[in-house]
């Protein structure tokens, strides 16, 4: 067969050689979650980080920050009369940190993931 | 930090929004957070967002933050219903996409009495009764209707899918064949064209494509037909085929060629099987016959012969229970189960020190807070319990006696002490005879003093205590029942 005549060439990469990673840059990219809830925030940390992995970059583990509770003491009573009970009311914020080495299109992706509601996300961007 | 120059801010922080005005709350934009300079190009603004009917009168404009506004803009705010105030509220506009919701004026069909529903009959076809193969697309009830009437939202006739089905399942038979199922004898027909059957299929294909490519314009069709066209071979596609062709076409050499060529021709064994079968004349119409009859070549059914096969067969279980021990003496299969590992996890020492939950892990402990001013000795003498852990309550307002503050005590008793083993020793030796004014004296005023200090250390005490109270009650408030009363 004709065909078997033509050597066989190994694929050829795509970009140039020596740039920086692949075609495109590479930064330093911060995810800060910080939600209300533990499940929903775990949950998409978790998403996160797998999708991350799934497309094989850099991941700094979800780095849990000490947790927040606001507290705000009360008295109950709209007057001053009657037992002192008192009403205590306690906000607990909770944060995670999730680092990547990864181009801005890849983050941008993995972000598009469906997100819990109250969860709130802060992608930070910076050079290598 | 030290008195170098702050080093320029090479970040950008994009905080995560849904998109204004959206239904979806997955519908998210990346918003810019911080005010630096650096900008990375993947996170630019998204077009959507940005207003470009605005962007001539804001490149013009150019952020009024003194002055009036221009009145050809005052004036559409006002339109719009918004206040007057100075501020460019055009700014937060944005174009309607065309996902999202339009606003099309309700046109209701007249109302229709409760035994009567509308069907949108628009693109129901005539049939024309001439020529079968001709297309009337012409022909659809709009204009063959006498009389029409406006419609919204009304159900369709025909079903768009079920409509494109049949009119596939028409052009593939040739359009409008009169037996829409099959022949009779298809099986026959297909094994008799096998050789046939790519020329045909290519003619129907042809067919097909002409015939759908007008249907696909009045029906949104998935293009399935059209789909394999050949794409532009590139250099790539070559080296894959060699690559294929390489590694595996020594191996379906053999198979290939027979699938190619149209005729699968089976094996011989399966042939004469075949015939085997075919030799054993399993004809309807005679009476039916067990294969078991032809086996001992019986034509006739008769149960004669029944009461002596019964009694071979207790026979024939043991021989056929003994050959099946012989059999499976010899084959001892070995069967070897490989249990799958579990995909071991590849954590960094990073994340292995950060996988326990703050709901579980409380890395500070609480313990007993400890009292460098304990008067108490820790172990008495004698005592064989250490009640060192134990905060003990006492008094009326329970409080931690030996944790509170205790000012001068110390100091004080230990004066006392002194002053009033004197005097007694005193007294003692002086019982009998007469004090001397002076020594009276000195008793009373020793006794006052002694008062005073009691009364003293009493509103010490008792301020101490009020003191403590107000604060354990803090505390109680955020940790305590409120069934324990403290004031």
């Amino acid at each position: 067969m004709a065909a078997a005549d033509v050597a066989y060439a190994p694929p050829m990469k795509s970009g140039k050689m020596g740039f920086e990673g692949t075609q495109e840059v590479q930064h330093r990219i911060r995810i800060t979650l910080s939600s209300k809830s533990v499940k929903n925030l775990e949950k998409v940390c978790g998403d996160l980080v797998k999708g991350a992995k799934e497309k094989k970059l850099r991941v700094k583990g979800p780095v849990r920050i000490p947790t927040k509770v606001l507290h705000i003491t009360t008295r109950k009573s709209p007057c001053g009369e009657g037992t002192n009970t008192w009403d205590r009311f306690e906000m607990r914020v909770h944060k995670r940190v999730i680092d990547l080495v990864s181009s801005a299109d890849v983050v941008k992706q993995i972000t598009s993931i469906t997100i819990e509601p109250g969860v709130e996300v802060e992608v930070t961007i910076s050079d290598q | 930090m030290g008195g170098g120059a702050r080093k320029s801010r090479k970040f950008a922080t994009f905080r995560l929004f849904p998109r204004a005005g959206a239904a979806d709350p997955n519908d998210r934009v990346f918003v810019r957070v911080d005010n630096n300079d650096y900008t990375v190009p993947g996170f630019g603004d998204d077009d959507a967002a940005f207003d470009p009917s605005l962007s001539s009168t804001d490149d013009a404009a150019d952020h009024f933050s003194s002055g009036p506004l221009p009145d050809h803009l005052r004036r559409e705010i006002l339109e719009l219903g918004l206040p007057d105030d100075g501020y460019n509220y055009l700014h937060h506009l944005r174009e309607l996409r065309p996902s999202a919701a339009s606003f099309v004026p309700n046109q209701d069909a007249p109302p229709l009495p409760l035994d009567v529903k509308a069907y949108d009959a628009s693109k129901v076809r005539i049939a024309s009764g001439k020529v079968e193969d001709e297309l009337d697309e012409g022909r659809t009830m709009c204009k063959v209707a006498a009389k029409t009437a406006p419609l919204s939202r009304i159900e369709r006739a025909v079903d768009p899918d079920i409509a494109r089905l049949l009119d596939e399942s028409d052009a593939s038979h040739g359009g409008g064949s009169e037996d829409e199922g099959l022949e009779e004898d298809f099986v026959i027909m297909a094994n008799r064209t096998e050789g046939e059957e790519e020329e045909d299929d290519e003619e129907e294909e042809v067919v097909d494509d002409v015939f759908l490519s007008d249907v696909e314009e009045e029906e949104e069709l998935e293009d399935d037909e059209g789909e394999p066209k050949p794409r532009v071979r590139r250099l790539l596609d070559e080296q894959f085929d060699l690559l294929a062709l390489e590694e595996y076409g020594d191996t379906d050499d053999d198979d290939d060629r027979g699938v190619r060529d149209g005729e699968c021709e089976l094996p011989t064994e399966v042939i004469d099987e075949l015939k085997l079968f075919h030799s054993q004349n399993v004809s309807v119409t005679e009476e039916y016959r067990t294969p078991a009859d032809f086996v001992h070549g019986k034509l006739d059914s008769s149960t004669t012969e029944d009461v002596d096969e019964s009694a071979n067969v207790l026979k024939k279980c043991a021989e056929y229970a003994e050959k099946y021990l012989n059999e499976t003496a010899e084959e001892e299969e070995v069967v070897l189960v490989s249990e799958s590992s579990d995909e071991s996890e590849m954590w960094d020492c990073e994340t292995i020190v950060s996988t326990y939950s703050n709901l579980d892990n409380h890395p500070g402990k609480i313990q007993t807070p400890g009292n460098h001013k304990k008067r108490l000795p820790k172990v008495f003498p004698g005592e064989t319990a250490t009640t060192k852990d134990i905060i003990k309550l006492q008094g009326k307002e329970k409080l931690p006696v030996e944790y509170l503050p205790q000012r001068k005590r110390n100091g004080v008793k230990e004066k006392k002490t002194k002053p009033t083993e004197a005097p007694t020793d005193e007294n003692f030796n002086k019982g009998a005879q007469k004090e001397t004014k002076e020594e009276k004296k000195a008793r009373k005023a020793a006794v006052k003093e002694e008062k005073r200090e009691a009364r003293k250390t009493k509103k010490e005490l008792k301020g101490l205590y009020k003191f403590e109270t107000q604060k354990a009650q803090k505390v109680a408030a955020v940790t305590g029942p409120a069934s324990i009363r403290l004031m």
